[in-house]
């Protein structure tokens, strides 16, 4: 318990800071943000209970808010990806259901499954992140570009982070 | 009562969804749009010192570029004082005379935030109420218009930047003075968008666009950009693309100018009507 509470931790600490000074400050021809730190929601142990899971998705959005000086924004999109998190979870579910105690990762589950759970998890994200950027629905279809390159930049890095700590 | 209760454990995690995404929410409508100064005192302070090391190292790898800037904007500077100094007729010029009071006045800052990549775009400066910045201040940097404060805490202010879909600049053409209203479309970093230009004026690319003044924050004159290309509207009026002199990618160095006389027009403004 105690020990998961710590890799969680780590995991949360080095996302945080990846997004903060790495992800933050590439800024590729105004399209393209990508926002790994989602990766740590994705990461969470499947059987966490739903409040736990929303406090903490409301927390994580809380802190990219107060490095990247936006208010409120990363908070309520992270916490809707939190709030769909178990209907994803449960409509991606294996036949046999999820091993009791087990985290989503790709070691488990392979790449295609992971890779379907992120897409899933990014595009929502990123949909209501980038529609609440702009607060209106004028240039409909350029934030929609907006967000599905970054999507795709986002989901590659992602896939790239788990590809690694699989191979540790 | 024992439904309500049933009714409240069946959806506790919508009900917790709900209360928190409900004050996201107010936190993105209230506060986005306008930072006030507690809000930019109370989570930016967190993160301004970071931020500050953060700008230090990257100013390191740049100071080759910022050095010839400098320079370039101190022999402008030189060569307007130099015009400037005489006062043409010395003769009713009084010392005492409370009219040829200076009504701009000038600071330099760093930019220690920045961004270029979101449709509301607020950079950060060094300065804040202690140096006598103050809301609605006008920013340049050294060839252009770069921002508008919004926000001060004690040693920063939080600027919006020209690219910034509510930032809103009453701009006009310099050969001919028509003026319109120039804003950020959200695009490209480096254009920006005039409107309110109407068709019977004669506009060319390369034409350069410079402020007004009308508003009382920036001076007139300060050069915004040239005009890139332009199209017919709908409307009776003009759609001018233009390209931004300030580089916003590489925004260091800026100035920050106060009207002294901001208030005093803006009562008499607020008088008549």
């Amino acid at each position: 318990m105690i020990n998961s509470v710590l890799r969680f931790g780590l995991i949360f600490i080095i996302l945080v800071l990846l997004q903060v000074l790495l992800f933050n400050n590439i800024q590729f021809s105004g399209y393209i943000n990508p926002y790994v730190y989602l990766m740590f929601i994705l990461l969470l142990p499947v059987e966490m209970p739903s409040w736990l899971l929303l406090f903490l998705s409301f927390a994580t959005g809380m802190i990219i808010d107060l490095f990247s000086g936006s208010s409120g924004m990363h908070a309520s999109a992270t916490l809707l990806a939190g709030f769909v998190r178990p209907f994803v979870l449960r409509l991606l579910s294996p036949r046999e259901g999820y091993e009791s105690g087990s985290n989503p990762s790709m070691v488990v589950s392979g790449f295609k499954w992971f890779f379907f759970y992120t897409l899933v998890m990014v595009l929502i994200h990123h949909t209501a992140l980038f529609y609440l950027e702009v607060f209106r629905f004028t240039d409909f279809f350029r934030t929609l570009l907006r967000v599905l390159l970054s999507s795709v930049f986002t989901i590659s890095f992602i896939l790239l982070i788990e590809y690694y700590r699989k191979g540790k | 009562m024992r439904n309500l209760l049933n009714l409240l454990a069946r959806y506790n995690n919508l009900i917790v969804f709900l209360i928190l995404e409900g004050i996201a929410f107010s936190m993105v409508v209230t506060k986005n749009n306008y930072p006030n100064t507690r809000f930019v005192n109370g989570m930016r302070g967190l993160t301004n010192h970071m931020n500050q090391v953060i700008n230090n190292t990257q100013t390191y790898f740049n100071l080759r570029e910022i050095n010839e800037t400098l320079a370039a904007e101190n022999n402008a500077l030189r060569n307007s004082l130099e015009q400037s100094g005489t006062k043409k007729d010395t003769l009713f010029f009084s010392v005492t005379d409370t009219i040829y009071r200076q009504q701009y006045q000038y600071t330099a800052a760093e930019v220690i935030n920045n961004s270029v990549n979101k449709q509301k775009n607020f950079f950060t400066i060094n300065k804040g109420s202690r140096q006598g910045m103050k809301v609605d201040m006008a920013i340049t940097s050294g060839d252009g218009v770069a921002g508008v404060i919004v926000g001060c805490s004690d040693n920063y202010s939080l600027a919006r930047s020209l690219l910034n879909i509510d930032f809103r600049l009453s701009a006009r053409i310099r050969s001919n003075g028509y003026f319109g209203s120039l804003n950020w479309d959200g695009r490209d970093y480096s254009h920006a968008i005039l409107s309110e230009i109407p068709q019977h004026v004669l506009v060319n690319e390369g034409d350069t666009i410079e402020t007004t003044g009308y508003s009382a924050i920036f001076p007139e004159g300060i050069v915004v950009g040239n005009v890139s290309d332009f199209e017919k509207t709908g409307g009776d009026f003009y759609k001018i693309r233009v390209t931004l002199n300030t580089d916003f990618k590489k925004l260091h160095f800026v100035n920050v100018i106060g009207n002294m006389k901001k208030t005093e027009q803006e009562q008499l403004e607020k008088l008549i009507q």
